[in-house]
């Protein structure tokens, strides 16, 4: 890197060399932390890789790059790098590829726009803000980290591609909307906050939800006995809810002018979660 | 009298003098309901008794009815404001007047009709009114808006939370002197078409027209406002100080509340306007206000002013 080019900034472009040998983790490495820094600095930050802390120069070439905030940009496959994103308060960070595990965990605030894949855990306790994954995501996204109370808590979570198992497990708060379809355990032990689903949905799909609102956009699955339909209008809060869906267009964009279905369940944990099957 | 006080439009004398306002805290109701007839009585009874801050809590009206894609829900709505002299008696009014009118209200929903600047103040909407649901209400936060659920013999009642506080203007005001009561009324009416039409604005007197204008204080001790008898035609020959001449027999007036300075100046001159374009032929003699000597309320507007002939 020449002198000239090593300039401060607050926006810079990391293109991976080659795939650790060991889980990466960069937890910590978000935009804000690195304002003012410059490239050759950037590069002389440590992560952990493994149970060693290396620089990241030893894995990412670092430039930077012209952006109106801080921004982080990655480019190769990052399904070894781990803890993206964690705990992001602001600023905005583009995966061109996929990423491994935990990619926005504990998010406040910011953006987080992965084109690819991502792992396990994505959006695990996210707070604020908003997560967009261009592929799939792994089991337990939008849930709660293991032994915690509560899941996602806030924000956008975004997947245009399918679902692992457990998603939104134990969810409080936010939204989240998967285009393809959600494997076993959707929404279990959801505890309030809004999941819209436009693929099909895996077993056991709302076990001991306790409230919150499931949206089936495409396939409607069968009610589990443990769901009751209700037979009042519910046009109002779907109105509302359909026009804030619409924005993400493809099988959400017409919900608005369907007339939906409404159960309320899991009858097992009191009752109060919804599904809305508005074909 | 000098040049400046004998400004007369189409033989309608307009006063030199002010109208004096002050401020006061607003807010505005969107109310939707399943279709328009309902959204209206739901409206209407939210912002019934609420003509003056004096004796009702706040100053309410309707604003403008809604059509079906501009209310959040999709369905046929009506735009309230609501105007109090302080936060906390507009938080109470709404969630009085939202509980006993809107809630009770067949098929009805409530939202906040501000955005507000992100640092306003809010003040509770379906926030308090959710408890109703004695435990059953849920809620659903959409895009950053948290909305209560509370469910009711129809179906559920729907209400955003909160709503936000802002600084507002009360008490612009004309005073439309005429020839007799029917004069008075045609013109009065007219201005109120006229200044209804205008956004931001509510006339909250019975249809935007008090003929019992007050002053400040009373012979009795124990009442804040009385007649203004310096505009009581009954009292021309007889008070101490009147307004009038014998040519005018009935005075009406029209107080504007507005979200802004500016919004309050607009009704006033369209209202003026309207008045003075039916001219003298239609029984008008002068257009007034009313003031308290400019030491009361912080907002003056200046009849010829916002005729844009100041200094004629």
């Amino acid at each position: 890197m020449s002198p000239a080019n090593d300039r401060d900034a607050n926006a810079f472009r990391l293109r991976l060399r080659a795939q650790p040998a060991l889980r990466l983790d960069l937890a910590g490495f978000v935009p804000q932390a690195l304002g003012g820094e410059t490239p050759s600095g950037v590069a002389r930050r440590a992560l952990w890789h493994g149970n060693e802390q290396v620089p990241i120069g030893e894995f990412f070439d670092v430039e930077a790059m012209a952006a109106d905030g801080p921004e982080l940009v990655f480019e190769g496959d990052l399904s070894r790098c781990d803890g993206l994103g964690r705990g992001l308060d602001g600023g905005r960070i583009r995966v061109e590829g996929d990423v491994g595990d935990y990619v926005g965990s504990g998010m406040r605030a910011g953006e987080i726009v992965v084109t690819g894949s991502a792992g396990l855990l994505a959006a695990c306790e996210m707070a604020g803000g908003r997560l967009e994954v261009g592929g799939d995501v792994g089991d337990y996204a939008a849930s709660a980290l293991p032994g915690d109370m509560d899941g996602m808590r806030g924000g956008l979570f975004i997947v245009r591609g399918k679902a692992g198992a457990r998603f939104g497990d134990r969810m409080r708060r936010g939204t989240a909307v998967v285009f393809g379809d959600a494997g076993d355990f959707l929404a279990s032990r959801l505890v309030a906050g809004t999941i819209a689903v436009a693929g099909a949905v895996g077993a056991h799909c709302g076990y001991g939800m306790r409230r919150g609102t499931l949206i089936f956009a495409g396939p409607q699955p069968e009610p589990p006995p443990t769901f009751v339909p209700t037979g009042h209008d519910v046009q109002v809060i779907w109105t509302l809810l359909a026009r804030s869906l619409a924005v993400h267009g493809g099988p959400f964009a017409a919900l608005a002018a369907a007339r939906p279905r409404r159960f309320v369940g899991d009858l097992a944990a009191d009752g109060k979660g919804e599904w809305l099957l508005p074909a | 009298m000098s040049a400046a006080a004998m400004l007369e439009i189409n033989g309608v004398v307009i006063d030199d003098t002010f109208a004096e306002a002050f401020p006061m805290k607003a807010t505005r109701l969107v109310i939707t309901a399943h279709n328009a007839t309902w959204a209206n009585h739901a409206a209407v009874a939210l912002t019934g008794f609420a003509t003056s801050v004096i004796a009702c809590g706040c100053e309410a009206g309707i604003e403008r009815v809604l059509e079906p894609g501009e209310t959040p829900d999709g369905r046929p709505g009506v735009a309230v404001l609501i105007f109090s002299m302080s936060g906390k008696d507009l938080a109470k009014q709404i969630e009085r007047r939202v509980g006993q009118c809107v809630l009770t209200c067949p098929t009805t929903a409530v939202y906040t009709g501000l955005d507000g600047p992100p640092d306003a103040d809010r003040t509770a909407l379906g926030k308090n009114l959710r408890f109703f649901g004695d435990g059953w209400q849920i809620s659903k936060v959409i895009d950053g808006r948290r909305y209560w659920r509370v469910p009711v013999m129809d179906g559920e009642f729907v209400a955003e939370e909160t709503t936000p506080v802002v600084k507002a203007v009360g008490g612009g005001n004309l005073l439309i002197l005429a020839h007799d009561t029917e004069a008075a009324l045609g013109a009065a009416e007219a201005a109120v078409v006229a200044m209804r039409a205008l956004p931001n604005v509510i006339l909250p007197f019975p249809g935007g027209v008090v003929r019992s204008g007050s002053k400040i204080g009373s012979k009795y001790a124990s009442l804040p406002a009385s007649s203004n008898d310096a505009f009581c035609p009954a009292l021309t020959p007889l008070a101490k100080r009147t307004e009038l001449s014998a040519e005018v027999g009935c005075v009406m007036e029209i107080v504007i509340d507005g979200l802004t300075d500016g919004d309050v100046a607009a009704a006033m001159r369209v209202g003026m306007e309207a008045v003075v374009a039916r001219g003298a032929a239609a029984g008008v003699r002068r257009i007034s206000a009313g003031n308290y000597g400019g030491k009361l309320g912080p907002y003056l507007y200046r009849l010829h002013a916002l005729l844009g002939k100041e200094g004629a």
